[in-house]
Order: structure tokens, then sequence, then C-alpha cells
């Protein structure tokens, strides 16, 4: 079976191509050009189908990635669906199932069985928390018990998955050398990284490449590359190990188009944001325009509690320089696990800045979106503006008691004492 | 003298040599910095027990919160309660924009209790007592307008937004341009009604000069209000914002002659992509001086969530040259901010001033960063709650959802990143 690059490659348009080109208003010539040449991805796993399929990647709407899973033994798998749900109402564009802990296979069943959006993991999770539960520890993983876990999800229909393929053994000596604050914070990385240093071996998903090719082609699972080596502060940016670890996934993306498998590759992380539009373009010209998904970026290390703000800054400049999706980062960053409102706080200020990014990039619509509320405020139309806001719910909380539509300027309101003067104007007021 | 007189008379003043050892420069550096005009010292003669804050060029940037009552929600000790909040959140100077109740015993009572410079809208005080004296905002006098600037600077107020970069052919300009939001300033909005109702220009342009001598007498720093601010996306940079600037930019010449200390206020809606230029170009136009602006909102579709707009858009200022900013709230657009919303205004553009300040090489910035990160390595909670921009927000979601001296964060559990690299590369000295 032909997987959508090949399809697209051959020019064939199916009914997937048509529906997200009309959602994006692309042509859907442009759109099969785009998937078949890797600058676009559609996550869509042949045993999930998404009702709702996404494209990532050039010209289409900057998307955002909402993570959420099972992190302790005693976790309900009902407080996570709840946490879908809360995403889904807030809008994300994709779920990553990050679970680590409990029934994991029965929490993605059940999250695949509940989105209709494309749904990611990081198998190396489950492979190492299985090792451990097993095993008595993460580093007697072996391979095939990697390549076992990876078959399993791939079969459930998970859509994208994240891997540390660039990590090998060369980084280690780069990373040492570069002494930054933060050693390594990818979760994953880290775990890879022990595993390497106790078997003094090279990491498996570098080495054994071919083979995770093999099982995304067979499922159509898109690979999300991930970055092992991304910085945990700003002042670690753009250092050696980061962007030598670029250089090695761009090769894997040449290995990857070249099986016909859809690979985008994911991004920092903590950048100062001087820096993020130059990380931005050096993933965009070392991996070949393939779609890049950044973590944030955080655009300072300061301010915990309030990372959604940090990693909104970061992530309108991030969009606007040609990031293609936005993985949330909450309130909850670095100090706690998510609640499901900090899950929606995230996803809502991801989604402020994927438009911000999305105006800067000209999507089509996005600036006549800001037009249509602004015409709205202009008539003071109360329920037109309900209708363009970013977030509908949130607009409700703050009208529940309040009336008039605004208090703030009464008898002082710009709108109405310009508007009286300005005859000429169709001022409503 | 003011303090742009001083300086300029290489007179280091107390304020000078305070600020100067704030900002990590030495007293001859920042006096110069005065002297030239691009740096101001917000502190008002009569504001006596006033500290002053340096705004300006190469100085960490400020943030400024607004506050004040409503005709029909006259609750000043609520209104005291937010200036509180600000305080404690970092806010650096507060604009006291009361339109309720009795105006003049509140200024007296912010001026008395505060030592951060506090701003205000003049014209907004004259149309409220105009409504009363005369049943309209329009029927206001030129003498009341000049009366009320006096009044405000005799109290010590430190900074007066000001709107003379607003006259009849910049409105005709703007009618002919047709905008989406005409003028969404509501000090401009008051003064263009004026003008069209008394066909006469406006004031506080044709009678500048009187303007500076308050200012000039009091050492209120000027500044100038940007009555034709675009109130959305589609309009900025419009051909009457811009002439806007360029009568602003006159305006700030005459001022620096007169030896006034002048910043000019800005935007307010602008396209991520248009603030850099934005900013340039009132940097060129108005001689350097400091630049305050509102924001900058990058988009129109999230009410509620304005102060995230702002912080993106402030980021983006100060980084290409915004000095002052001031804050958006949730609450912009919906209503009257309450606590909480000027809480959370002042810490998101706290956060997005510091990330401008990181790039900028505000001293001290990259250093915060930096010991936050270090702090992370080692795992040390007292110290990153400590370093948060907020630290009793951090200490309390911490609190609430992790085990009293757990080693790691809940987030990873077992699998914490920082641990486990510290324990197989070992190349840190950190305590777990």
């Amino acid at each position: 079976m032909s997987t959508l690059m090949e399809i697209a490659q051959k020019g064939q348009e199916i009914p997937l191509f048509t529906l997200v080109a009309k959602n994006e208003q692309m042509k859907v010539e442009l759109l099969m050009e785009r998937v078949a040449n890797g600058r676009i991805v559609i996550p869509y796993n042949t045993h999930h189908k998404p009702q709702k399929p996404q494209g990532f990647g050039l010209g289409l709407s900057t998307k955002v990635s909402a993570s959420i899973g099972l992190d302790a033994d005693e976790d309900l798998l009902s407080d996570e669906l709840f946490k879908v749900d809360e995403a889904m109402r807030a809008g994300t564009s994709a779920i990553m199932d990050l679970s680590t802990a409990g029934n994991m296979d029965e929490a993605r069943r059940a999250i695949i069985k509940r989105v209709p959006l494309p749904l990611g993991t990081l198998p190396i999770y489950q492979a190492f928390a299985e090792a451990v539960r097993t095993k008595g520890s993460a580093l007697a993983l072996e391979p095939e018990d990697f390549f076992k876990v990876m078959e399993r999800q791939a079969a459930d229909g998970v859509d994208f998955m994240a891997l540390h393929s660039a990590l090998h053994t060369g980084l280690l000596e780069t990373a040492k050398e570069d002494q930054r604050v933060l050693n390594l914070v990818s979760r994953g990385g880290s775990l890879l990284m022990g595993w390497m240093l106790y078997h003094n071996k090279e990491n498996f998903l570098y080495t054994m490449f071919d083979r995770i090719l093999e099982i995304a082609k067979k499922y159509e699972v898109t690979l999300s590359l991930a970055d092992g080596m991304r910085p945990g502060a700003g002042a670690d940016s753009l250092c050696r190990s980061q962007v030598e670890e670029l250089a090695v996934l761009g090769k894997l993306v040449k290995r990857s188009r070249q099986a016909g498998v859809q690979i985008m590759i994911k991004g920092p992380g903590h950048t100062p944001p001087n820096q993020i539009a130059a990380t931005v373009q050096l993933q965009k010209q070392v991996c070949e325009g393939a779609p890049y998904f950044v973590f944030g970026p955080v655009s300072t290390d300061v301010a915990p509690g309030y990372d959604e703000i940090t990693a909104a800054i970061g992530g309108a400049m991030a969009s606007a320089a040609g990031a293609d999706i936005l993985c949330y980062v909450t309130p909850a960053e670095h100090i706690a696990y998510p609640n499901a409102q900090d899950v929606y706080r995230g996803v809502v200020a991801s989604r402020i800045a994927a438009h911000v990014g999305d105006l800067a990039k000209g999507y089509p619509g996005a600036a006549d979106w800001d037009r249509q509320m602004s015409q709205a405020r202009r008539e003071q139309n109360v329920e037109a503006q309900k209708t363009f806001a970013l977030d509908q719910d949130r607009l409700g909380d703050f009208h529940a008691s309040e009336k008039p539509f605004c208090k703030k300027c009464e008898k002082g309101c710009a709108m109405a004492v310009a508007g009286e003067y300005f005859k000429e104007l169709p001022w409503e007021c | 003298m003011t303090q742009l007189i001083k300086a300029r008379k290489g007179i280091i003043t107390p304020e000078v040599e305070r600020l100067a050892k704030i900002e990590g420069l030495t007293s001859d550096e920042l006096c110069e910095k005065v002297a030239s005009g691009r740096v101001v010292i917000l502190k008002n003669k009569n504001h006596k027990n006033g500290l002053g804050i340096a705004v300006g060029e190469g100085l960490r940037t400020k943030v400024n919160a607004n506050i004040g009552t409503s005709p029909d929600c006259v609750d000043f000790s609520d209104e005291l309660h937010k200036i509180n909040v600000a305080v404690a959140a970092g806010a650096d100077a507060i604009m006291e924009l009361s339109i309720g109740g009795d105006v003049d015993a509140f200024h007296h009572k912010v001026i008395d209790q505060f030592t951060l410079p506090i701003g205000s809208v003049p014209t907004y005080q004259t149309g409220m007592e105009s409504i009363e004296k005369y049943g309209s905002v329009v029927d206001m006098t030129a003498e009341d307008m000049f009366e009320m600037i006096e009044r405000q600077a005799k109290r010590g107020i430190d900074f007066m937004a000001i709107h003379s970069a607003l006259n009849m052919s910049i409105i005709d300009r703007l009618k002919n341009q047709g905008r989406v939001m005409d003028i969404v300033s509501r000090g401009g909005s008051f003064i263009t009604g004026w003008m069209f109702h008394n066909e006469q220009d406006n004031p506080l342009y044709t009678q500048f000069d009187r303007v500076l001598e308050i200012c000039k007498k009091y050492d209120v720093t000027l500044s100038i209000g940007d009555a034709i601010r675009p109130g959305c996306l589609e309009d900025s940079l419009d051909r009457a914002q811009v002439q806007g600037l360029i009568v602003a930019g006159e305006l700030v010449q005459r001022s620096l002659a007169a030896g006034v200390q002048v910043m000019v206020e800005g935007p307010g809606h602008v396209p991520l992509d248009q603030i850099p230029a934005t900013i340039l170009l009132q940097k060129q136009l108005c001689h350097h001086v400091p630049y305050y602006i509102l924001g900058n909102l990058v988009t129109d579709i999230a009410p509620g969530y304005d102060h995230i707009t702002g912080a993106i858009g402030a980021t983006t200022a100060a980084i290409a040259g915004a000095d002052f900013i001031c804050y958006v709230t949730p609450a912009e657009h919906l209503r009257l901010p309450t606590a909480e919303d000027v809480h959370a205004g002042v810490i998101a553009t706290r956060i997005a001033t510091h990330a401008a300040d990181l790039v900028t090489g505000v001293k001290g910035a990259r250093e915060w960063d930096l010991e936050m990160a270090r702090a992370r390595k080692v795992l040390d909670w007292d110290k990153q709650i400590e370093l948060s921009i907020d630290p009793p927000t951090a200490r309390r979601i911490r609190g609430e959802r992790n085990e009293e001296g757990a080693e790691a964060c809940s987030m990873c559990g077992g699998f914490c990143a920082v641990k486990l690299v510290n324990e197989y590369l070992g190349t840190t000295g950190g305590s777990c």
C-alpha cells in the first residue's frame, strides 16, 4: 500500500487531501505538491483515521498540540480524559499522550477513541516504564522491547510519534564539552543517554532507524523526530550540541522522505527572543523545510507559574518565523503536573500565539478575523464580538454580571463621543 | 529648574545619583542621557516623598499600571487596593485615571501615600467636571483645560498624558483615510468632540506653550498622548497615525527647547510584523525621546486574554526600543479591571519587558535567568521560588500539588531528566 507521501507524489487526489486543502483554503494541487516534497505532513494513521485530520506545514495555519498522560500509577484515566476534553474545548489541533505510568495501553486506546484529531506519543516512555516494571530497571531495556511497544502503539492508531533518533554517542562528547547550565532536559533524551552510557552502546533509535521507518510506513505513522539536546535554559540556546543534533536530524529527514514516510522535527524549548527566528530558520534550512514543531519556545526562565505567557511570546515569534506547530506550555510548567484548568489555559495561550504568527505569515483569513472583530467593536455589537472571540467561553465569565457590554468608559466612552461627531461615519451609538 | 535643564548644566541631582545606581550606570552617564532627552526622570517637584524613576534608552524597560474609578463605580478604597496590588506585583509607575467621585482628594491621598511616580490624563478630570458644570464634555473651556493641568501639576502628578498632537488637519486626514476604529483614545475623542462642537482647533495644540510653562514649573514630564492611536490592527500605521507622530515630533522639539522633560505615547493595536517599524518611526521623528506604549496588542480577537496579546507585543516593542510599557489587563475591552486583573496585567507585562531586557543587554537581566537555570539544575526549589517573577504564585502552585520537601517536581516523577543526567553524566555537584 502506498503512503500519503507516495500518493501525493503520484498526483492522486484522495478525499483526505481535498478535505485538508479545503479547510486550509489552499489549492489541493499545492497541498499535494507540499505533501509530496515533505513541506506539509498530515498525521493520519490508517488504524485511526482521525475524523478531523490536520495538516502541519508550509502555508497552512499554525497548529497547537496539547500533551497529557498518566504520570503516576494512582492517576485516574478519567482525569486525563477530562484534560483531553478541556484541551479540545480550548481548540487544540492535536493531542499527545505522554503516559509513563498506570495502564498505558488502556489509556492510549481510550484517548484514541475519544480524539478526532491527530494523536501523538513518545513510545520510548512506555518502553522504559515497562522495562522498569518487568525487568526492574530502565537500563534493562532491550531494543527489541522498544520496537514491540512502537509497533503496538502504531497498530493502536497513533498518528505521530516523537523519537530521539538523532542522539548518538558523538553528541555525548559535545554535551560534556558544552558544559551547559542544564545538561539535558528532554526526558526521553536523558533516559536514552543513560542507557547508552551504561551499555556503552550506540542509540538504537539511531542505528536501527530503518526499522522505525518500516513500522511508520506500514501504519502511516508520521515521525516527529525529537530534539534530545533541546536547551533547558536561555543560556544554553544554540549551543553546539543542539546544532550538531539538528544536522543529524536533517540527515534523517532525507532518509525518511526517501522511504516515503512523513516526518517533522521537534524544536526548543528555552530560547531567548532574539534567537527564535534564527533557530527556526536554521531548522528549516538544515532539515529541508520539514515542518517544525516547537515547544513554546519559552522566552525567559524566570516566570514559573506563567510559562503559558513566556511561551506565547516565544510561540508568536516562532510561528511568525515559520514554525508550523506549537506544543503548548501550561502555567504549571517547571513546578507541577498540569491540571485540567492549566491544560485549558495552555491551549488558549498557544492558540493566541499561533494566530499572531498566522497574521505575520499572511495566512488567508487571519487578518479578516481581526477585522471582523474590530467591526463588531465599532458597532458595539456584543453578539458579534462573542462570535469572533478566540475563547467565547471565557468572554462569558466577564459578561455574566456586566451590563452594558463595556463599562470601562461610561460617559467618557471614546466610541460614543467620537461617533457623535464623526457624523459622516456609520456610528451606531 | 527641571531635571533636563540641570542635566544640561552638568548638575548631578540626588535623583540622578540614586537612579544611576539602580540602573547600574555612573551618575555622569545617566546625567548625559537625561541631558540628551533620551532619558526622562519622572518626578514632580511637589511629589515630596516621590522617589522617581528613570525611563529611556539603555535602561531597564519600565511597566505602568492604570487604575481609576468610573462614574457609576466609585470606590476609592478599591482603587487604592489595586495600586497596592500593582506595586506588590512590581509595577514601576501608576496612572490614576479616575473619572468618577472626588478625584482631587484621591490624587492627594495617592501622591502622599506612594513613592513611585503617579501619572494622569488631566483631560479626564476636566471632562468630568465639565459634565457637572455644563452638562457635557464638549462645553469645557480652554481655560478649564489649563486650570486642570496646573491644579494636577501643583498637587504633584509626576507625568501627564496630554493630547496636544491632535489638530484639525490630522482629523481631516483621518476622515479621508476611513478607519475601521476612528478614535479609541478616550482623551483623543474628548478633544475631537470638543473641536467639532466648538469649531475651534485643539487648545492643547494651539496653546502648547502654556502646557510647557506648567510642566516646566513643576518638572512634570510631558507624555504626549497619541490621540489617534489605532484601535485595531487594520488601522495601524495609517496616514493619520503617522501625521500624529510628525506633529508629536514637532512638539517634542519645542519641549526640549523649553527644557521640559518629554516622552511620547504610542499604540495600541499593532500587528507583530509592524512593531519594529512603528518604534523606529517614533524614535526617528521624535528625537529619540522615550516611547511609552500601550501593549502592543498584536491581535484583536482575544478578549479576556489581552494581557497575553499585550505581552507578545510588548516583548517585540521593547526589543525594538520602546522604553515604558503601559500594561494591558485581561479585562481590556470588557470592563474595569479588578484587583486580580491588575495583578495579572502587571506580571504579564513584566515578563515581556524582562524577555526584552534579556536581549537588549540590560544589566542583570541575563544573570537573573542564569541564576534560575542554576537553581533548576540543582533542584533547589526554595531558590527557584525566590527567583520567580511572582514568588507567591509559584509557591502556591507548587505547594498545592507537591508533597512538602519532595525532591523533584511532580512533572516527571521517577523520570526526572535533570536527576538522571546528573546521575549518568556525573557532571554536576547537584545535591540530589
